[in-house]
């Protein structure tokens, strides 16, 4: 147990290290979408909404129409309950057409203290405006 | 305190770290991983705090509760759903949120030392599990530090300007600061620099090279060239969620833009357009369906408007102005140009 602290302890402190030196701007994929609206205000990381994976398997329009996301980043109310409940990703997210909301993790994959926005403008990996 | 005291805590510390330290932690560990569902009662979780909804499973007895924690019960799944938890974190917070909520938790009495231990030896407690979002939140915190030497010579090598051995300093003034070099396009999650490395989950992902090396490649945004993807079906996007064969309905309308200065006029094509989309996306809240009552700029595109509620966000960017800008005008001025 107490190697195995002492190895969690330097891995963490060599990873703010190199959070430190390296210090990206973005390198997010393009069309990345950061979701902090409450994540970490309850305990969770924030979620991290890849658009370019969901795209090569839905058009744009089965989740900005049927699903009823509006296209703004930050302008989508989703809690976690809605999406046991079926709605939003939960219409998919259900363990039938895609995994269920059980798998925390590979939604809330964020790092901790970004905030709500979208990685796109162009090649700049600047912030998207809306 | 004298030296030796601290000594002796610390030794006391490092002995406990095992157990003792960890069930001091019940509070973070729950906030960290239980409160998403024990915070609010969700899924049929007892809320904590909820003293009758834990009267009867206290009843049932610690070694039950530990058991359902560690196991996983109905919608609760093992853990909590991160296995990545020790057998003893998990049962901290069990006994955090029993002693929360009307019971008595085991941990109480590590809980009680837990401040002491923390003044003489600070280390096992930063091990766990709290320190985890703490290191990065500082690093994102902390606006742009000189840019590493480590990385450096590989991207350096990337970038040809860059070639010479510049000063950590002088990479603030680098050429095309924000331009992302070849080398740094389309990195798996674990680099990409907004998914946290040391979350289990984003280890599963997965990197956008691996789906887009058999895509049609284009120079902007993702680097893919989403329409010819979907043309030549090397991608089949479901248009209705549950149902794999339902087509879309496609609009095959192009229209023509004439726009000002030398530029070539813009051709909408509602066919591509169509392929992904429902009319209500654009119609009539972005784009008035009628003829010229949509006044378009590029300078509203990039403010993220008309056009720029997609591109520039997930369509392809405005740095590909041919493919909107694409047919010649008819007349050629003449005068100023020559």
């Amino acid at each position: 147990m107490k190697p195995c602290r002492g190895a969690v302890a330097g891995a963490i402190v060599l990873l703010a290290v190199l959070q430190f030196l390296a210090s990206p701007p973005a390198r997010a994929e393009y069309g990345d979408v950061l979701i902090n609206k409450r994540s970490e205000k309850e305990g969770m990381r924030p979620v991290v909404f890849p658009h370019w994976f969901h795209r090569i398997r839905f058009r744009c329009k089965v989740c900005h129409n049927e699903l009823g996301f509006k296209m703004r980043a930050g302008g989508n109310d989703v809690l976690m309950v809605d999406i046991i409940e079926g709605k939003f990703c939960g219409m998919c997210h259900n363990g039938q057409i895609a995994w269920s909301p059980e798998n925390c993790d590979l939604c809330h994959s964020g790092k901790p203290g970004l905030q709500t926005k979208i990685f796109g403008s162009h090649q700049t990996g600047g912030p998207g405006r809306w | 305190m004298n030296r030796r005291t601290i000594g002796l805590i610390a030794a006391g510390a490092l002995g406990l770290a095992g157990g003792g330290a960890a069930l001091a932690d019940g509070k973070t560990v729950f906030e960290t991983n239980c409160v998403a569902c024990h915070g609010s009662g969700v899924a049929g979780a007892p809320k904590m705090g909820d003293a009758a909804a834990w009267a009867p499973r206290i009843k049932a007895g610690q070694a039950a509760l530990y058991e359902s924690a560690l196991k996983g019960k109905k919608g609760m799944p093992a853990k909590g759903g991160n296995p990545a938890i020790s057998d003893a974190d998990v049962k901290a917070a069990v006994d955090y949120m029993v002693a929360q909520s009307g019971g008595k938790g085991g941990g109480d009495k590590a809980a009680e030392k837990a401040p002491e231990k923390a003044a003489g030896k600070p280390a096992p407690k930063e091990a766990a599990v709290p320190a985890k979002p703490a290191a990065p939140e500082k690093a994102a915190e902390t606006p742009k530090p000189a840019p590493a030497p480590a990385p450096a010579p590989t991207q350096v090598a990337a970038a040809k300007p860059a070639a010479a051995p510049i000063s950590p300093a002088a990479e603030v003034n680098a050429f095309n600061r924000l331009l992302k070099p070849a080398g740094k396009r389309n990195l798996p999650p674990t680099q990409d620099g907004i998914h946290d490395p040391a979350n289990d989950g984003t280890q599963l992902l997965q990197p956008p090279m691996e789906a887009f090396k058999i895509l049609p490649r284009s120079p902007g945004g993702n680097g893919v060239n989403w329409v010819q993807a979907l043309e030549s079906n090397k991608i089949a996007p479901r248009y209705d969620k549950a149902d794999p064969n339902a087509a879309p309905v496609v609009m095959d309308l192009n229209i023509v833009r004439e726009v000002k200065g030398s530029m070539p006029d813009v051709v909408y094509p509602h066919k591509q357009h169509t392929e992904w989309l429902d009319c209500s996306n654009c119609h009539p809240a972005i784009f008035v369906p009628q003829k010229g009552a949509n006044q378009i700029s590029m300078a509203a595109i990039l403010l993220g408007q008309k056009c720029g509620v997609c591109h520039g966000k997930v369509a392809f960017p405005v740095s590909e102005c041919r493919l909107c800008h694409s047919k010649k005008k008819d007349t050629i001025t003449t005068g100023a140009a020559k």
